[in-house]
């Protein structure tokens, strides 16, 4: 079976704090799993544990065949994952919509003195036709709403064309309509583009489709169904 | 007006004070845009602080307060760099900390060590007009390292100041690149402290950015916008103080005022 993440008999916390304990996690390529629990609960940690912002203090951390210990492998993983993060409520920073998502490109094609190319700006473009976005392409994302704003991330978290997308919380701080808008992009995206996902939420929404759920509580996994 | 300029600028004091203004506007104007966009004013406001300790402190052994105030200056911003890793400490307490512990030291130096204090409290004031050939040369040299960590780190400044989570997982060592942002604003307030003087520090450094962040609408453009806002400052202050006899650094923060002034009002009524 090709697994592209297989967690086993992890542990990871802070300090001294355990927040997961010999955790264990397969996913199929193409899956897509939810992640649930309360605040604290770990949710985060087990998605840094993946995208290797963070090291398993036991156990085994494989994501796309890498293995997660080794600097060298994280750094390979980094560059096939997409990341969706919370919506920024209040950016402060100045920057086009095309800008936001030719970053998310940074380490593969460029990096400090290495300057985009621009196939590296079609490509953002073309990820920003994906959400619908590609009209706005020279707008300022501070004069955005909050929704289009989430587009506009999804977009930089497709643009390095992932095999694994982790999103944290996307949908929180959205309306109601933003918040079904952005969950059905990223249902139709992944059944146009296939990747797998890992989405944590604290809330449970209609929109939300998945093969998998998985509940994180007092620092174990368990699979609601 | 132009030849009262030039009639001015051969006089080697005021030369080196209107190139050190030029320097300082064109350059120390950037930092501005990351100050208001990674929500440091708190920061900048403590480094002015310990810009007092450092100049009680030079004074006290036996150097100038300013060559106390730029070293201090300095070590206090890296070391603020590296406490912002620590998620438990926010901007607003590593500031509550330095600016305590700065105040309070520069109090205790000057009651123990006899300093005048009047002297230490001219870093406040600062004086243009007393820029040596060295300070001029330390002034450009500030602006150069300014200059070039934006071009060479441009992108990654960018991904920090936009979502540094984001940047974290992509890669970008954001722990780093903080560092090295507080490092710049240690560097741009001390040598703004020497020109302008403490109290007039935010002319310089913060008043263009963030009348270049009302029209910007892009990075560069906010980058761009606050060279030339900057370049106004220092250069409408010094035109301004060479034709009606007043302070440079008071002229120039007036001008700063009233820039930002138009620019939030412009904003307003043209809806941008």
């Amino acid at each position: 079976m090709d697994h592209q993440i297989k967690i086993t008999n992890a542990s990871a916390g802070y300090g001294g704090h355990i927040v997961l304990h010999q955790v264990d996690l397969m996913v199929q390529q193409g899956e897509r799993i939810i992640v649930t629990g309360s605040n604290g609960s770990g949710k985060s940690t087990l998605l840094k544990l993946i995208a290797g912002t963070k090291t398993a203090t036991k156990g085994s951390v494989e994501v796309l065949g890498y293995q997660m210990s080794k600097s060298s492998s994280r750094q390979a993983v980094t560059k096939r994952i997409g990341i969706l993060t919370q919506v920024q409520t209040d950016p402060l920073i100045a920057i086009t919509v095309e800008e936001h998502v030719l970053l998310g490109l940074w380490g593969t094609s460029f990096s400090w003195l290495r300057r985009p190319s621009g196939e590296d700006r079609a490509k953002a473009l073309r990820k920003l036709e994906l959400v619908d976005m590609d009209t706005l392409a020279d707008r300022d994302i501070r004069t955005l709403s909050g929704g289009q704003r989430q587009r506009v991330a999804l977009a930089c978290a497709l643009v390095r064309d992932p095999q694994l997308v982790l999103m944290d919380e996307p949908t929180t701080y959205l309306d109601t309509d933003a918040k079904e808008d952005i969950l059905f992009r990223i249902n139709e995206l992944q059944k146009e583009l296939s990747f797998t996902s890992i989405m944590v939420t604290h809330e449970m929404q209609d929109g939300i489709k998945a093969d998998r759920t998985i509940r994180i509580a007092h620092g174990s996994l368990e699979v609601l169904g | 007006m132009m030849q009262m300029l030039i009639e001015a600028l051969r006089i080697p004091v005021i030369r080196h004070a209107f190139l050190g203004m030029l320097v300082a506007g064109a350059t120390l104007s950037l930092l501005g845009v990351v100050i208001v966009s990674l929500h440091l004013t708190a920061i900048r406001f403590t480094l002015m602080h310990v810009g007092l300790f450092g100049a009680a402190a030079g004074m006290a052994l036996g150097f100038s307060p300013t060559v106390g105030a730029f070293t201090v200056v300095i070590l206090a911003s890296l070391v603020m760099g590296m406490l912002a890793k620590d998620k438990a400490l926010s901007a607003s307490s590593i500031s509550g900390l330095f600016m305590t512990g700065s105040l309070a030291g520069a109090f205790l130096l000057l009651a123990s060590t006899g300093v005048p204090a009047m002297q230490v409290f001219d870093i406040f004031a600062g004086n243009i007009l007393m820029l040596g050939t060295q300070d001029l040369w330390l002034t450009v040299c500030v602006a150069l390292v300014i200059v070039a960590t934006f071009i060479i780190a441009f992108r990654e400044i960018q991904l920090v100041l936009l979502n540094r989570e984001l940047a974290r997982t992509l890669g970008v060592p954001v722990d780093k690149v903080m560092v090295m942002l507080f490092l710049l604003l240690g560097l741009g307030i001390a040598t703004a402290l020497r020109l302008v003087g403490a109290l007039l520090v935010d002319a310089i450094i913060l008043l263009p950015g963030i009348a270049a962040l009302r029209f910007a609408r892009s990075f560069t453009s906010a980058l761009i916008l606050s060279v030339l806002f900057g370049i106004a400052t220092t250069m409408g202050g010094f035109l301004v103080a060479l034709s009606f006899n007043l302070p440079v650094g008071a002229s120039a923060a007036m001008v700063a005022t009233l820039l930002l002034g138009c620019s939030l009002l412009a904003t307003r009524i043209l809806r941008i």
